[in-house]
């Protein structure tokens, strides 16, 4: 699923680290806010702790000093020795910490001016001068008549002015005004300067940390969001799904699984380039007829799609419209290739519209698999709903990506089953059967995988594999003849072609290695297919007919083909005993096959009675469950 | 996300100036100068203020720029305002010109001067004196009356 997915999931996934990020920066913040005021306090009550006693003893000597007279201001003014004893007493207040201590008092205009002042003689105030205040806390002095603390909260250091009234008759008559700086204490101020610069730096760290992790995240996304991508075509890739599976809400979607109808001929007939383009107009069909926010496509094989379309509170018909609109699309579109020619092609469409009924996606993603293979068995070009009831038995068919799995596991091996010389009762030959183990370490048949993969390369795949496990067993066994089934596509898989080429350049292995092949009309009527059997025949193969006097038969062709056998289809030798027709067409047919050179296998001979009516008949060998069954590779004997 | 930090950091470092002075130098103190002046200078004058400061430095030239229109001799000034520890002699001797200075002995002691600007105990403090308003036939708004001295 999409990251959009995973928060829809689990929301607090990023809900919870950003909190508390955001909860624990907030912490620090606080913390620093309520350290440095209290800091700050305690700073100025051990500051001021003594300063206040002294100013107020400066404040009685200056006033015990003038007590005498009634007026203050004027006495000062008038007396220069008064002003020498009252400067010198104020000079005493100066330490590196209180940096201004003078005398003023409020004239009629209510103006402050200066009486003395211990300032240097730079800084030194004139007697009378004026001083402009800042605050309108001067004045309070006048009318409490109690000392006053004026703050000065702009500045960046810790300061204050501290007044004191000096008064007479309980008026007062001038102001000890001092001003007072904390910035002596440096070890203090160092320290908290220190601890401030710590926890800024936490933070900013903090911050740096925060900043990258979002940068990898992003990043992270675009990495993930790339290999989740499928290159050719755009949409999701097989990666996503498998990544995501188990996030995927089983009640939210219906899972349809898409199959291009005769892909592989698309290939085969105008080139890879035309199949890559026309995987690439398929996604974009998909794209296009779905609804961008609500449904997911991912390309799951090679010609395969899965579409995920999310159903609507009390809608549910709606996802299955669209997947109707999408193969209505399809049908409807002209695919134009490199060659600027242009081919309509068709789908078939597996739909499972009950996902939620499983426990997995993978048991969701099955049953709409075997709808797939439904819509493929009824002709293909189809819509097929999944339907529990009436798909029982096609339980135990396995998936595609079940044999794709088996394949890249290695879990595929073939058993073997005994040709019979029924004249020396010696073994002839072998034929090698498909099998795949499963997760359970059971043994599944082909009749469970080939039918799910007709038409897919997986299908090819599975016979390179066949192929290579013979091969590997003739090696072994240098006096064993071993038969291959073919499909009709191998025949003119250049793949396929290519790997006997090779086996063949040893004239021991192809002398030995059958290769069976179901007559069909692909067979017969194309010409490659017959050049390629003929170049086959000419490498050493021998070139067996199997099933033959089923479906599609033509002795005309057999002639053109010139297989080394034929074998009689199980069906008819079955019957052979108690069907006079089975009984005539078997004659018939061994009879044609000697006057054309071609030797008789008969298949499914199940009993003694069949083993002797085909002996009767002429034919020199047989297979079946009276001589054997299929056995592994262990009871292969020279 | 891209487009958001960039405009983001770029808001920041506009105002940068408003949260550190290490992006510029620290002129908080020129800046109150200026404003005081240019508005005591408006006040005085009862033409457009032609501000001229002898030697001025350039975060001056810039912060007083902003509040005034800088002379750039005395003669072509119309307020003269004398903040270093200059001759003012030396600098013109243009007659029609309001003289200001930053230092309170030095309007005392020369006529010239009708008011100062100044910092006092760490505190801004202007002085005008009335006589001198009086010479100038400068009528300042009643904002300033507590700032007039009687000074003879």
């Amino acid at each position: 699923m999409t990251l959009r997915s995973l928060w829809h999931k689990s929301p607090f996934y990023f809900f919870i680290p950003t909190l508390l990020i955001a909860f624990v920066l907030l912490l620090l913040l606080s913390y620093t806010i309520k350290l440095e005021e209290q800091i700050g306090r305690k700073l100025f009550t051990i500051s001021t702790s003594d300063l206040f006693s002294i100013t107020q003893n400066c404040a009685s000597q200056v006033e015990n000093l003038l007590h005498s007279q009634q007026d203050y201001v004027e006495a000062l003014k008038n007396d220069v020795t008064l002003q020498r004893r009252v400067e010198s007493y104020l000079k005493t207040l100066l330490t590196p910490n209180i940096k201004y201590a003078y005398l003023v008092y409020k004239d009629d205009r209510g103006i402050f001016r200066f009486l003395s002042d211990a300032s240097n003689k730079e800084d030194k105030a004139m007697i009378n001068q004026k001083l402009d205040i800042e605050s309108p806390e001067w004045f309070r002095i006048y009318e409490e008549k109690r000392p006053v603390i004026i703050h000065h909260t702009l500045l960046h250091q810790l300061s204050l002015t501290y007044l004191l009234p000096i008064q007479y008759d309980h008026q007062v008559q001038l102001v000890l005004a001092i001003d007072f700086s904390v910035q002596k204490i440096e070890e203090v101020n160092y320290v908290l300067t220190i601890l401030k610069r710590g926890i800024i730096g936490i933070m900013v760290i903090i911050g740096v940390i925060l900043f990258f992790l979002i940068l990898q995240a992003i990043r992270l996304k675009d990495i993930r969001k790339n290999s989740f991508i499928d290159k050719l075509t755009g949409v999701y890739n097989r990666n996503y799904l498998q990544h995501y599976q188990d996030l995927i809400p089983l009640d939210d979607y219906i899972i349809a699984a898409l199959d291009i109808d005769y892909f592989k001929k698309i290939n085969d007939t105008y080139g890879h380039d035309s199949g890559d383009q026309v995987l690439t107009q398929i996604a974009q069909t998909l794209l296009t007829s779905t609804r961008e926010k609500e449904d997911i496509v991912i390309r799951y094989g090679g010609e395969e799609f899965l579409i995920l379309a999310r159903m609507q509170k009390n809608d549910p018909s709606t996802p299955l419209n669209i997947i109707e609109k999408l193969f209505s699309t399809i049908q409807n579109t002209r695919f134009v290739l490199p060659s600027n020619e242009s081919i309509q092609l068709s789908v078939s469409i597996g739909v499972n519209l009950v996902p939620q009924k499983s426990r997995t996606f993978q048991e969701a993603f099955k049953l709409a698999d075997v709808a797939l293979y439904n819509a493929k068995s009824k002709g293909r070009n189809t819509i097929e709903i999944y339907d529990e009831s009436g798909h029982k038995d096609q339980r135990g068919h396995l998936s595609l990506a079940e044999i794709k799995a088996a394949i890249e596991e290695d879990r595929l091996t073939c058993y073997y089953q005994k040709i019979i010389d029924v004249e020396t009762a010696q073994i002839s030959h072998y034929e090698a059967l498909l099998r795949l183990f499963d997760h359970e370490n059971c043994i599944v048949t082909p009749d469970k995988i080939l039918p799910s993969i007709q038409g897919t390369f997986l299908l090819r795949n599975i016979t390179q594999k066949v192929l290579g496990v013979c091969y590997q067993q003739l090696r072994l066994h240098p006096k064993l003849c071993i038969n291959v089934n073919l499909n009709p596509q191998d025949i003119i898989d250049e793949t396929i072609l290519s790997l006997l080429k090779t086996y063949a350049q040893d004239p021991l292995i192809a002398k030995r290695l059958g290769l069976e092949l179901v007559e069909t009309e692909d067979l017969v009527r194309k010409e490659k297919a017959k050049e390629n059997l003929s170049m086959l025949k000419r490498l050493g193969y021998q070139i067996f007919i199997d099933d033959f006097g089923s479906g599609y038969s033509n002795f005309i062709y057999l002639a053109e083909l010139k297989p080394d056998f034929i074998k009689i289809d199980g069906s008819i030798i079955q019957k052979i005993l108690t069907d006079t027709i089975s009984f005539l067409l078997v004659k018939n047919i061994v009879t044609f096959a000697k006057e054309a050179g071609i030797q008789v296998i008969a298949e499914y001979v199940s009993d003694e009675g069949i083993c002797e009516q085909i002996r009767d008949l002429g034919i020199r060998y047989a297979q079946g469950f009276f001589f054997s069954r299929p056995e592994p590779a262990s009871s292969l004997c020279d | 996300m891209k487009h958001v930090i960039i405009i983001s950091l770029l808001a920041i470092f506009t105002y940068a100036d408003n949260y550190t002075f290490l992006v510029k130098p620290y002129q908080k103190e020129i800046e109150l100068e200026a404003k005081i002046i240019a508005e005591i200078a408006a006040s005085s004058l009862n033409e457009p203020l032609r501000l001229f400061i002898p030697e001025m430095s350039k975060l001056e030239k810039s912060v007083y720029a902003q509040y005034a229109t800088l002379s750039a001799t005395c003669e072509d000034a119309n307020f003269i305002f004398i903040n270093k520890n200059i001759d003012a002699n030396s600098i013109c001797h243009a007659k029609n010109t309001l003289y200001f200075t930053n230092n309170y002995r030095k309007l005392l002691s020369d006529e010239r001067y009708f008011g100062a600007f100044f910092w006092n105990k760490s505190r801004p403090n202007i002085v005008f004196i009335q006589r001198r308003l009086q010479a100038h036939r400068i009528h300042l708004p009643s904002s300033f009356e507590q700032f007039i001295e009687s000074i003879e």
